[in-house]
């Protein structure tokens, strides 16, 4: 088994490239994502209490909750990680994010090969399906009937609006263009079942995708892209997001002198783990709820 | 030459210890984490032999939750073997969950109702911490409801504890 939720939640980091990232996008959902770590931390912060006989029967909970593998909890956080580590990840990342430095984006810039738009678009998706299916391993599928259940997906907040935002971005806006949704669409409709099980990230995620095979799973696929895109062209529309705009607020935070977008793009995904963090963070706080609610 | 070695050395150790220091165990929640395992495997057996009731479906309960009060919206959150829990909020504003268990899933959460003084609509009740007030239904179902806004009190846990229908959770057993 992995590690157990309580050492996820406390190994997250408090700074680095990762965390520098989100911080650029608070102007996006204002106030929704914080860079919670520790286990007793967020466990006061999801629920208020300060009690702390109560907080230990909090973590206990929570914490036989993740281990009991029946519940989903521990596939939710395999997905976000499985799911994050498909970009061609430059071995110094993890490092660059444990000891907390930022890391130059000029030292990486000779390293960087922007991914090929149609991988993009790829592994955009595969991330838009790891999100669903890591949603139902959670929350399972909430409420009576559809209403109550579009209600409940509606309701995304806190980490988990941040990482959809950094979708958004990170995995869209910025290496695509403004475009990116149509772009996407594109090549997911075009796809046969061979891309799929060619691509790195798929067969890492594919033994989670259901479909019974791989056109099954491609048909699970586009229609996951599908049920996003509309929310998401509105989210950027709504709240006038532009690759412009992040990558200026992404310089306060981290030193980018160059910019050309897939420059960038390449840069945060090799530098950041978003998916994963904020992943860790969903499972932590939904595990959290529902601990103070079972003792 | 020697000293450079000594300096990329400690520039090692401090890397090294750095790394090590954030995977460090934490002992308030080892032993938990030990426990945990076994808990889980004495409950999937209990089960199994009947010596414990299994859980109800979380979507059974979807019906007993207040759904219909003006001026508030409740949002589904979480529906799990034996669990449902809805939000509750106002103008936007997350105000406190809402949740029936089934204590098949954790046993001892009835145990604090054996001591409890007071009851909400007919059942045992109890508060807990400074953000929770439960009721143990039929001796199966805990109704709780948990403050997440400081303008919540006690007394709005109490008078939201019996909009939900503890009656027709009580049928249920």
């Amino acid at each position: 088994m992995s590690k157990p939720i309580f050492e996820l939640i406390n190994e997250l980091p408090t700074s680095g490239t990762t965390v520098m990232s989100l911080k650029a996008l608070d102007y996006i959902v204002p106030g929704e994502w914080q860079n919670i770590s520790g286990f007793e931390n967020m466990i006061t912060l999801v629920t208020g209490e300060s009690d702390q006989a109560m907080i230990q029967q909090i973590g206990e909970r929570a914490i036989t909750l993740y281990n009991d593998p029946a519940e989903g909890y521990q596939r939710a956080v395999w997905l976000y990680q499985t799911a994050n580590s498909i970009g061609g990840k430059l071995g110094a990342a993890a490092l660059a994010n444990k000891i907390g430095e930022s890391v130059s984006f000029l030292s990486f810039l000779e390293k960087i090969t922007p991914k090929a738009d149609k991988a993009q678009a790829i592994d955009f998706s595969i991330k838009v399906a790891a999100e669903i299916i890591a949603y139902a391993k959670i929350n399972g599928i909430p409420g009576d009937g559809v209403a109550e259940f579009m209600g409940a997906v509606g309701d995304y907040g806190k980490e988990s609006i941040m990482r959809l935002a950094a979708l958004t971005c990170f995995d869209g806006l910025i290496p695509l263009g403004p475009d990116f949704l149509r772009k996407i669409e594109e090549f997911i409709s075009g796809l046969v079942p061979h891309d799929l099980t060619s691509n790195p990230a798929f067969s890492a995620v594919s033994s989670m995708i259901p479909g019974g095979g791989a056109e099954g799973q491609l048909g699970f696929v586009q229609q996951g892209f599908n049920s996003i895109k509309g929310w998401m062209g509105n989210f950027v529309s709504s709240k006038g997001i532009t690759a412009e705009g992040v990558v200026g607020s992404l310089k306060n935070f981290i030193e980018i002198s160059d910019d050309k977008l897939d420059y960038v793009a390449g840069f945060l995904d090799a530098t950041t783990n978003y998916f994963d963090y904020t992943g860790v963070q969903t499972v932590g706080r939904r595990l959290i709820e529902r601990a103070v609610a079972e003792i | 030459m020697t000293k450079h070695f000594f300096r990329t050395a400690l520039l090692a150790c401090a890397v090294i210890v750095s790394l090590t220091s954030c995977s460090k165990e934490d002992p308030r929640w080892s032993e938990a984490d030990k426990k945990s395992k076994e808990a889980i495997e004495a409950k999937k057996q209990a089960q199994e032999s009947g010596a414990l009731p299994k859980p109800e479906e979380g979507g059974s309960f979807n019906k007993f939750f207040p759904k219909n009060e003006a001026g508030y919206d409740m949002i589904a959150s979480q529906e799990k073997t034996g669990f449902a829990e809805y939000k509750l909020k106002k103008d936007g504003k997350e105000l406190a969950m809402i949740a029936i268990s089934d204590v098949a899933n954790n046993p001892q959460a009835a145990d604090k109702f054996k001591s409890s003084t007071k009851k909400i609509g007919g059942f045992p009740a109890v508060d807990q911490g400074s953000t929770a007030t439960a009721v143990l239904v039929g001796g199966r179902f805990q109704v709780k409801v948990l403050s997440r806004d400081a303008s919540f009190t006690k007394a709005n846990r109490e008078a939201w504890l019996q909009k939900v229908n503890l009656s027709g959770l009580a049928a249920m057993k």
